[in-house]
């Protein structure tokens, strides 16, 4: 019943992150807190979902671009995760659903590929105001079924490698989530790129920085 | 006859628009979801003519791609033209001189500025401590703030200067904030870089070898730009995949 549950969720936000509304409840900080809070352990959500919120901080639906899908990959992380304990856990998941992220990223394609055939033509036979209403209908429930089916054959693939590996993960908590950061630290330096690089944004940067650092001790 | 719009029209086609990108596809990108989301409005122009309808439709089902929130701006002109009346072909070229700064104008302000820097605002919050629900709601909050604003003020811009919207863009200066928005972004993402190296939840604990590998992987993603993300996260997989497998072998 939980996998119905996780699948159903998956299949929900997968639809805000392009289809419906675009709430951005399909981030991964905000699909971690919900996933975890589903299942009852929300700080475990949470944590994975602040770390592939990290990683996915440059990935964003933009118009014909093949990116990773970040919701139902955070919900398949959350939903393996959960019947699992120890320090292996956290970095197993993410690496989990950062494979799910590029399998559903690719399934989104595939739907794009098959709306070209169901949105009617203009000038052709179909293109009735009623015809097009149900293209569309027709496309946004064949995204949250694809959603539904991606989640769903993640968390059974995902829960099954947990189960092989988690017990002998070899690092200690403080070093997992060091190694954790390391990857998101690329997209960081990905985003500050994207806002105008060191060399103009360098002095906004170093007063964050230096804030941050004496926030942390203090806080 | 046409038809004034009516407030339950514009309403209609407000609420279609959050679904417009609900069947987006490689042929005509956005061009089924503009025409879905326009049909409310083009009932109510053609009321007693079927047949300008369907011939409306056919029309706006044609391609189309901007924006997913800023192109509430080209359906409330699109509706404002049909419903004066403007001729199909005016109407046809108007869409296609939008939708590349519509499209360019979203992408800068939403999606390279306002997602990322309330995404790191909510982390940032994370790190210094607060509890995690609430940097979740922070970031809902925030972002659909002006998620839901800029939908609403593209819907009624365009709904009020129809062709001229080109004007009313260029005076709202979107850009210009997007370009203002970006320093505070980056101050922003120094705080958190600060939180995550000094915070509980952080790389405190870690030893120094993690900090500078961190160090090196935003150097990387730095200097290479987008195309360093995807070999870095397939690094990432496979360093997970071998310390696992070394620790069932040891």
């Amino acid at each position: 019943m939980e996998i119905v549950r996780l699948s159903a969720l998956g299949g929900l936000l997968g639809l805000d992150a392009t289809g419906v509304g675009q709430f951005m409840v399909s981030r991964p900080l905000v699909a971690g807190t919900l996933t975890g809070w589903m299942l009852g352990d929300p700080s475990l959500g949470i944590t994975i979902g602040v770390v592939l919120e990290l990683y996915l901080l440059v990935s964003f639906p933009t118009g014909g671009a093949r990116f990773p899908e970040g919701a139902t990959a955070t919900v398949v992380a959350v939903g393996c995760a959960m019947p699992y304990g120890g320090a292996g856990v956290v970095p197993l998941a993410v690496a989990v659903g950062l494979i799910w992220g590029q399998i559903g990223g690719a399934t989104i394609t595939m739907q794009r590929h098959l709306n070209s055939r169901l949105v009617p033509e203009p000038g052709g036979t179909r293109s009735r105001p009623r015809a097009v209403a149900t293209a569309h209908i027709a496309a946004i429930t064949i995204d949250f079924l694809r959603a539904v089916a991606v989640t769903f054959t993640g968390v059974v693939a995902g829960r099954a490698v947990l189960g092989i590996l988690v017990e002998d993960w070899p690092l200690s908590i403080p070093e997992s989530t060091g190694l954790l950061l390391v990857g998101g630290a690329v997209s960081v330096g990905i985003l500050l790129r994207d806002l105008g690089g060191f060399r103009r944004r360098g002095v906004w940067f170093a007063t964050g920085l230096a804030l941050g650092v004496v926030g942390a001790r203090f806080l | 006859m046409r038809r004034a719009l009516s407030r339950m029209a514009v309403a209609s086609t407000f609420a279609r628009s959050f679904l417009i990108q609900g069947s987006w596809n490689y042929h005509t990108m956005l061009g089924g979801g503009f025409a879905f989301a326009m049909l409310p409005g083009l009932r109510r122009i053609f009321g007693s003519e079927p047949e300008n309808v369907d011939a409306s439709v056919e029309r706006h089902l044609e391609h189309f791609n901007a924006h997913p929130y800023l192109s509430s701006v080209a359906l409330g002109a699109a509706l404002r033209l049909e419903a004066d009346g403007t001729d199909p072909e005016t109407v046809r070229r108007f869409k296609l001189a939008v939708r590349g700064p519509l499209g360019s104008l979203g992408d800068t302000l939403v999606w390279a500025t306002w997602l990322p820097g309330v995404a790191v605002l909510a982390l940032t919050l994370f790190w210094l401590g607060a509890p995690a629900w609430v940097a979740a709601l922070v970031f809902l909050v925030v972002y659909n703030v002006g998620h839901i604003g800029l939908r609403a003020w593209g819907l009624r811009a365009g709904l009020k200067a129809g062709r001229d919207v080109g004007r009313l863009l260029g005076s709202a200066n979107l850009m210009g904030l997007a370009r203002r928005l970006q320093p505070v972004v980056a101050l922003l993402l120094g705080l958190l870089i600060g939180a995550v190296l000094n915070a509980e939840r952080g790389l405190v604990d870690a030893r120094a070898l993690w900090a500078v590998l961190a160090t090196a992987g935003f150097l990387a993603g730095l200097f290479g730009g987008h195309r360093t993300w995807r070999p870095a996260a397939a690094a990432m997989v496979a360093a997970i995949a071998v310390i696992a497998c070394w620790g069932m072998i040891t």
